[in-house]
């Protein structure tokens, strides 16, 4: 079992395997970052997302562009529904972190009932197959969906990084994060931050279903389990560090693979759920990260003088 | 008729898991989503206890209660130096791991559940003995929970959830009062769990999944947080209503989704047209 090869196997299929979590993390992270909400909706979102796909591709036998289009359509248009009629509602109201919870989680079993009701609860993937052509690079199998998934999810985090760097609405979400009402009156439109936060995760969540549907089967309760994992990440990564949950997610997904190497299968969820209690107990505000400190620039001789007058 | 009597049990055991809940949300301002692992303890326990041993129900019940206030205990202990939303993931996390764990133990059933448990009162009017009690029971823990918030601990409680350093300055000692509120509520939902186990003969991990924390807050919220009458009227509100399908004579595969899509599809209306609960005053809790 300590064979290098097996080990570097786990580890690739591991950061695989992480990339539906990343995005995941990474949508659920950044809006609890910009808009301070534990979007459990995201869950009900990812099956919008998930059942239009697989509606399109199955039943309507659109092509595999269409299909991501209106996946995104129809997430994106949820995601602004919810945002517009309820969440800005609740938010106006100054309703209180248990009801914005009540709520998002509300709305999840709502999403997963109608899933239900339309769909049924039988496992389904995008495509009939989940079966992906594989080629051996030293040793190790490298599978095209692993190549997708790894490529997908690095581009996703490159445009949202360059995103929130270099573009004014990307700075204008840093700054109704850090300070809503103060970005208010410096003129900037927090509900226009709100909803571009959103969006994004929006664009992530289809992203991520994709990946996660074409690899698995998906029940409409699948979405709770998945989101699930996101809150851990986001949690060990560190309120408001959207890429640091990133990289928390990766932790994850590499200590599940790897721990089929010291227990069963069956217990790998168990795990996660351990992870989060440690995490919370021992570094309830995220692991902490090292940042050099930047050494205050000596005082010029006019403020010297003046401070001496 | 038996269904009906079926239903009130339903009802009494969710009023009596409603009303320890606000004790522990509502009065004690305590943000934790992990009842229902509490009300899980207490059925396994108890019909454990039941199918290995012939040990009476009374005494069966009692020890689901124990070890509900032990697991509450060790809980409380280790989470509530943590508040706010932490306090609600750090209980969600440990709903969802221990459930995990139920879900892999071969003798409790694994995800199959315990579906051998023995009967209670057998006869025709078993059902309305077990209504009975239930009423008897939930509102016992009602009175119980009236009294004891409106004596000087409960004042105290109600000044820790408004102001914690204003309350600690007093000399009371909130910690100790944290781990009272949420192990005599979990104690309350042990109990719920093991008369639910013993009526309904069945239980299963997906029985307490996190889908039974939004039901139960739910009807918390939505009946009046921090009110005696909320919870109860919450409770018969959302287990009543979504029942009336029952009626319809739809396909069994129907029912279960759309009962779930009438008990959101209220929860979501009662949200945003009496966001202060049924009975709640705008100032009750706070939390609107």
């Amino acid at each position: 079992m300590t064979d290098p090869v097996i080990l570097l196997q786990i580890l690739w299929t591991g950061i695989a395997m992480s990339s539906y979590f990343v995005l995941f993390t990474v949508a659920f992270a950044l809006t609890l970052k910009v808009e301070k909400l534990w979007n459990f909706a995201q869950a009900g979102l990812m099956g919008i997302a998930f059942y239009t796909l697989y509606w399109a591709l199955n039943f309507g036998k659109w092509p595999v562009w269409a299909g991501v289009l209106a996946s995104l359509v129809l997430t994106g248009a949820a995601t602004f529904i919810l945002e517009v009629w309820a969440i800005d509602v609740l938010r106006r109201r100054r309703s209180s972190s248990l009801i914005f919870f009540i709520f998002t989680l509300i709305f999840a079993q709502f999403m997963a009932f109608l899933l239900t009701m339309l769909f049924g609860t039988e496992p389904e993937t995008i495509f009939p197959s989940v079966m992906s052509p594989v080629r051996i690079v030293g040793g190790v199998a490298v599978s095209d969906w692993d190549l997708q998934a790894v490529g997908l999810t690095t581009g996703l985090l490159l445009v949202l990084y360059l995103l929130i760097r270099f573009t004014r609405d990307g700075q204008f979400m840093l700054a109704v994060a850090d300070n809503g009402k103060l970005a208010e009156i410096y003129g900037i439109s927090a509900m226009r931050a709100y909803l571009l936060s959103g969006l994004i995760s929006a664009v992530l969540i289809v992203a991520g279903i994709w990946l996660y549907g074409t690899r698995a089967g998906v029940t409409p309760d699948v979405p709770t389990n998945l989101i699930l994992t996101a809150v851990i990440a986001t949690l060990i990564g560190g309120l408001g560090r959207v890429f640091m949950a990133a990289m928390a997610a990766v932790g994850l997904a590499l200590l599940q693979s790897f721990s089929i190497l010291f227990i069963a299968s069956k217990w790998q969820g168990l795990l996660l759920y351990a992870v989060l209690f440690f995490a919370l107990l021992v570094f309830p505000r995220g692991i902490p990260v090292w940042r050099r400190r930047i050494k205050a620039p000596p005082p010029q001789k006019a403020e010297v003088a003046e401070a001496g007058a | 008729m038996d269904y009906l009597a079926s239903m009130g049990v339903l009802i009494g055991i969710y009023v009596i898991l409603a009303t320890s809940y606000n004790l522990i949300i509502g009065y004690g301002g305590l943000n934790t989503i992990a009842h229902p692992i509490f009300f899980a303890l207490g059925a396994y326990t108890a019909a454990l206890l039941s199918i290995e041993t012939s040990l009476p129900a009374v005494v069966c019940i009692a020890a689901g209660i124990g070890v509900a206030v032990v697991a509450s205990v060790a809980l409380a202990m280790t989470t509530l130096r943590v508040s706010g939303d932490y306090l609600l993931i750090a209980s969600l996390g440990f709903q969802l791991g221990l459930l995990q764990a139920i879900n892999n133990l071969e003798f409790a059933g694994g995800p199959a559940g315990l579906s051998n448990i023995p009967m209670t009162f057998a006869g025709p009017a078993r059902s309305w003995i077990w209504l009975v009690i239930t009423a008897a029971v939930a509102a016992l823990v009602i009175w119980l929970v009236r009294r004891s918030m409106a004596g000087p601990f409960g004042r105290a409680v109600r000044a820790m959830r408004d102001d914690e350093e204003a309350c600690a300055a007093l000399g009371r000692s909130l910690f100790a009062m944290k781990v009272v509120i949420f192990a005599v509520g979990c104690g309350a939902a042990g109990l719920a769990g093991g008369m639910y186990a013993y009526y309904f003969q069945y239980i299963s991990p997906e029985q307490f999944s996190i889908a039974q924390s939004a039901t139960i807050l739910t009807m918390v919220v939505l009946g009046g947080i921090g009110t005696i009458w909320g919870p109860i009227v919450g409770a018969f509100v959302l287990v009543a209503l979504p029942q009336a399908i029952t009626f319809l004579q739809l396909p069994s595969s129907l029912v279960g989704p759309l009962q779930g899509l009438i008990f959101t599809s209220l929860v979501i209306i009662f949200l945003f047209l009496r966001p202060h609960g049924l009975v709640g005053t705008r100032l009750a809790g706070g939390v609107h």
